[in-house]
């Protein structure tokens, strides 16, 4: 009996050891006894229905919380108490369907769980390490390193540039070091009261005369050493502010101390930590917070320890000029280290460079730079004039420039906003990113008076030609242009460009890789709560699915404007539309700034986010989920695979479980092969018993199957080439198939009215089929194993290479070894599950003999292409 | 200008906020208040076309602002917002001419159209 999604608002937060204990009391109570095939079908279809509501609930959040919307903390905790009941409700159905085989998900459950209440209840990270070098920093410590750490040793580890050797101090460090100091109460006393002066200055002499906790001290003694070893006795670093901001939108910029070469040993870096803590408590900085709606004293400062580099040049980096130049770089350089320039106290080069798919170098202007900022090492740093020679100099070569732009564009693409970098170039002319935030642009229409004219000019219409207009549903809304990219298959994402509008037929997880680096997405198919789109919130990228013919309908490489809004208004034009797209950036910005805001929708960092991608990979275990979302991933794949299992047990063992063959039918139905089906409900019209005819098929998936092998011409009776026993006609052929004679051999389907399972013989081997198509296209899916054959191996090979050009043309998501082949495809509505199921029945029969004219590449090429054409007549080439 | 002012009155600190920064974008001027008894105060004090209130909140509640307002300031405009939404209390707010009343999460665009057609009013 299935058991009901929900556990019920009554389902306690601890109670997996209940659940696990039942099923395992249950098992030892029936030994021996496996749940009959009806009752772990109805716990698969359980969890589908477990992980739709959660996914609902996920889709519904990243709504609510994206900035449209006026919600008050009720709203996220009642909405992630629904959700929490929702995912219980599956990890107790899938406890059940796979006998208690994971039990680590409960516990990854709980940790995510930890993490949400944590931020619900407003508290910080309690524990975990006070220090952390970047290369181990991951998305999900953001909080506790803060928002510039956490946005470079992003930069560093996900976009592999290249960024010093660093190290993040925590926010449970902060914690420590006022706990240590007893200034807690002091801190607290601050949120109570408004800004008081001298309670501020009091602190922040407190903090500077604070001594650093023993297990800190020790943290520093060793990260310093590491540091050492790595570079050298004379290294030094920068020590600056991390505030606990997610997203280092707004940077609190200027409103810290940095404390620059720092020697690099424990003492001096603690000295150089309290200066930096201390800033924190300076009346200009808590009015600055209270501005953005934070209660003083409410900010916990983390810091980042990074290395100086002994900078031949050094800059900053806009990657938007203005608002009205936004495909124009700025690169501002000077000689030595980056201060002045960013400080605005020298007269630095001002490179110009055109975006673009190759960018251009369009102005170079050699600033006078009669300073420049030097490193002296113990003695701090000094501001000493430059050289004539150096004045009259380009501080860089057209290629760094150039070098420098792309990154910067990686950045902004990433990051999906324009970005304000620093940067530096060593003397053996390595070039480092120092740090990246949200650039701020001002706008001259902003202005309070000028309010009215924006608002008229944004509804005067755009004059560019329309390529698409109100089709398909809008999953993420924003204004995008870029590249069209129509992909034709799975394999070609790599391939994508950085920015491009990716096109689609189908929307897939498996475009997790590339989401991030994305302008838009627009697909044919696909569902609005589906895994992709999720991801496509949480990256913030504009999405829109289901438009039925955008693959036809915008042609490769062309230049579009995506514009997606409310109640899915979608308008494609070609050609870029700036001042569309400069009115849609105006808006919405400013309550994402909001302190309280990005707190809430912070939450969505454990809850939307897919890491697990691909099931295939070794790290495709309950222990790495970090999120819901990874949660019902891994919980559906494994529950297919459980019930794939299961049925090839049953088929195994069919004797001994259907009672000598008599929960078995034949299908009949004129083809050269025969088999026999397993009925869970609903898949064959009619009950009764004996032979089923196609007519009385009731399971949808196998109807699709079976029209697709009835398909005219797709049988071929020729065994070409093949000698001796023919072992391959038995690929699909049964064998007789008698009361005594066992399963072995036997095309099996385990069926019922949405799903069919369906072990083939194709030589020694099993081949399988597995597909649920229902009316809710998230809940389906095709798996196709194939593997085996009679022929030589490189004729095997052979063979899957064909066929996986096949499914990949059908959307397949492909993986093949040597003659194994493994496809799956998920996520599609019923019709479209059934045309592709109509077409794996024709290419199962058009495979049956293939081998012995598989000779090769050319010939596998040849082969598919004809299958697609619908031509499926084997010949050899003449 | 004094037409164009509004107030918003919610015990959550992040309503307020929210709704401040998004229609000041729009070009009114907007005051946030975390209680009811402080924005009758303030009424008192300066004239507001829109009040925009929570209803559920500790001391003097939404209903209590709407009737307050409506019995001395009837040009003022009142949009109630609640977690709570409950067709009694609508009614009654309705019944006590509320010009808009709208659970949360609230969608901004449809809370300035009701804005706008308050503004409109008279």
């Amino acid at each position: 009996m299935p058991v009901g999604v929900a556990g019920g608002k009554a389902m306690a937060r601890t109670s997996w050891a209940g659940v696990r204990s039942l099923s395992g009391f249950l098992r030892k109570a029936l030994p021996g006894s496996a749940p009959a095939p009806k009752v772990l079908f109805g716990y698969f279809q359980s969890v589908l229905a477990g992980n739709n509501s959660s996914l609902e609930v996920i889709t519904d959040m990243g709504e609510k919380l994206g900035g449209d919307y006026l919600f008050d903390v009720n709203y996220t905790r009642s909405a992630y108490d629904s959700l929490y009941e929702a995912i219980s409700g599956s990890i107790e159905n899938f406890s059940l369907l796979t006998d208690d085989h994971y039990p680590q998900l409960a516990n990854s459950l709980t940790r995510i769980d930890n993490l949400v209440q944590r931020m619900l209840a407003s508290r910080g990270p309690e524990g975990g390490p006070l220090v952390v070098p970047y290369g181990e920093i991951t998305w999900d410590m953001a909080e506790a390193v803060g928002g510039k750490n956490g946005n470079l040793a992003e930069i560093g580890n996900a976009l592999r540039l290249t960024i010093p050797e660093s190290f993040a101090v925590t926010t449970v460090a902060f914690d420590v070091f006022m706990a240590h100091n007893c200034l807690v109460d002091r801190l607290a006393a601050l949120t109570a009261t408004e800004i008081d002066d001298q309670a501020v200055a009091d602190l922040h002499a407190a903090v500077l005369a604070g001594e650093i906790p023993p297990e800190l001290a020790d943290d520093f003694a060793r990260e310093t050493a590491k540091i050492r070893d790595r570079l050298g006795p004379n290294v030094t670093l920068a020590m600056r502010s991390s505030a606990d901001e997610e997203d280092g939108d707004f940077s609190f910029a200027g409103q810290f101390a940095s404390m620059l070469n720092v020697p690099c040993n424990g003492v001096a870096i603690g000295k150089a930590y309290k200066e930096v803590l201390a800033s924190l408590f300076h009346v200009d900085a808590l009015a600055y917070q209270q501005h953005l709606g934070l209660s003083p004293g409410r900010l916990k400062m983390a810091v980042g320890g990074v290395t100086m580099i002994d900078a031949r040049c050094s800059g900053v980096i806009y990657t938007v000029a203005s608002s009205i130049e936004p495909d124009t770089i700025l690169i501002n350089a000077a000689w030595g280290l980056g201060v002045a320039v960013v400080d605005g106290k020298t007269d630095a080069d001002l490179y110009t460079v055109a975006k673009g798919e190759e960018p251009k170098l369009i102005k170079s202007r050699i600033g006078a730079k009669e300073t420049m900022v030097v490193n002296r090492g113990d003695d701090g740093i000094e501001t000493v004039a430059t050289s004539t020679e150096m004045q009259a100099q380009n501080c860089l070569s057209e290629a760094e420039v150039l070098d420098l732009a792309g990154q910067a564009i990686a950045m902004e693409t990433y990051f999906k906003a324009p970005q304000d970098i620093e940067w530096a170039i060593d003397r053996e002319g390595r070039c480092f990113i120092l740090q990246a935030r949200g650039l701020r642009i001002d706008d001259p229409g902003t202005d309070e008076e000028d309010n009215d004219a924006v608002l008229e000019t944004a509804s005067e219409p755009c004059h560019l030609p329309v390529l698409l207009e109100n089709q398909g549903a809008v999953v993420q809304k924003g204004a995008v242009a870029g590249k069209i990219f129509v992909l034709k298959n799975a394999d070609e994402l790599e391939l994508v460009p950085r920015g491009s509008i990716l096109v689609a037929h189908h929307d897939s997880p498996h475009f997790v890789r590339v989401i991030p680096f994305l302008g838009a997405i627009i697909t044919d198919v696909g569902a609005p709560t589906s895994h992709m789109a999720s991801i496509c919130r949480e990256f913030n990228v504009p999405t829109v699915v289901n438009v039925g013919n955008a693959t036809t309908l915008l042609a490769h490489g062309q230049e579009a404007t995506l514009i997606s809004g409310d109640d899915n208004q979608v308008t494609i034009y070609a050609g870029i539309a700036h001042e569309l797209l400069k009115q849609q950036r105006q808006s919405a910005l400013k309550v994402r700034e909001l302190y309280e805001f990005r707190r809430q929708k912070y939450i969505m960092r454990y809850i939307a986010p897919l890491n697990m991608v691909n099931p295939l990979e070794e790290e495709f275990v309950p222990e790495k989920c970090k999120t819901v979302h990874d949660l019902i991933r891994f919980m559906h794949e494994k529950s297919v695979q459980e019930l794939v299992a299961s049925a090839t047990r049953q088929g195994r063992g069919v004797m001994g479980v259907f009672g000598g063959g008599k929960g078995l039918r034949r299908l009949a139905v004129d083809l050269p092969m025969q088999v026999m089906t397993i009925d869970l409900g609903g898949g064959i019209n009619g009950g009764g018993r004996g032979d089923v005819a196609f007519e009385a098929i009731g399971s949808t998936p196998l109807r699709a199957l079976i029209s697709g092998m009835k398909h005219p011409g797709v049988w071929h009776d020729v065994a070409l080439g093949l000698q001796g026993k023919d072992l391959l006609s038995g690929m699909t052929r049964a064998s007789d198939f008698t009361g005594n004679a066992g399963a072995a051999g036997v095309n099996l389907a385990v069926i019922s009215k949405e799903y069919v399972n369906m072990s083939m013989r194709f030589g020694y081997h099993f081949n399988m089929l597995d597909s649920y198509c229902s009316d809710t296209p998230r809940n389906n899916h095709i798996y196709f194993r194939f593997v085996g054959g009679a022929a030589s191996i490189n004729s095997r090979s052979l063979r899957i290479k064909m066929m996986a050009k096949i499914m990949s043309a059908n959307g397949f998501i492909i993986k093949t070894k040597g003659d194994l082949m493994v496809a799956r495809i998920s996520n599609l509505r019923s019709e479209e599950v059934q045309r592709i199921l109509d077409q794996i029945g024709r290419l199962v029969a058009f495979t049956r003999q293939l081998d012995a004219i598989l000779d090769s590449d050319a010939a596998a090429e040849r082969l598919a292409d004809a299958f697609l054409a619908g031509d499926y007549s084997i010949s050899r080439p003449s | 200008m004094a037409s164009h002012n509004i107030m918003i009155i919610d015990d959550e600190k992040i309503v307020g906020d929210m709704a401040r920064l998004s229609l000041e974008q729009e070009g009114y001027e907007v005051e946030t208040f975390l209680d009811g008894r402080s924005a009758l105060d303030r009424l008192e004090e300066k004239t507001f076309k829109v009040v925009i209130t929570d209803l559920k909140m500790k001391g003097v509640d939404g209903l209590e602002v709407l009737r307050t307002v409506k019995k001395l300031y009837p040009e003022t405009v009142v949009i109630m917002i609640t977690a709570f939404a409950n067709l009694d209390v609508a009614i009654e707010a309705l019944r006590d001419d509320v010009h808009d009343f709208f659970p949360k999460p609230v969608k901004l665009k449809e809370l300035k159209i009701s804005i706008q057609r308050a503004m409109e009013k008279n």
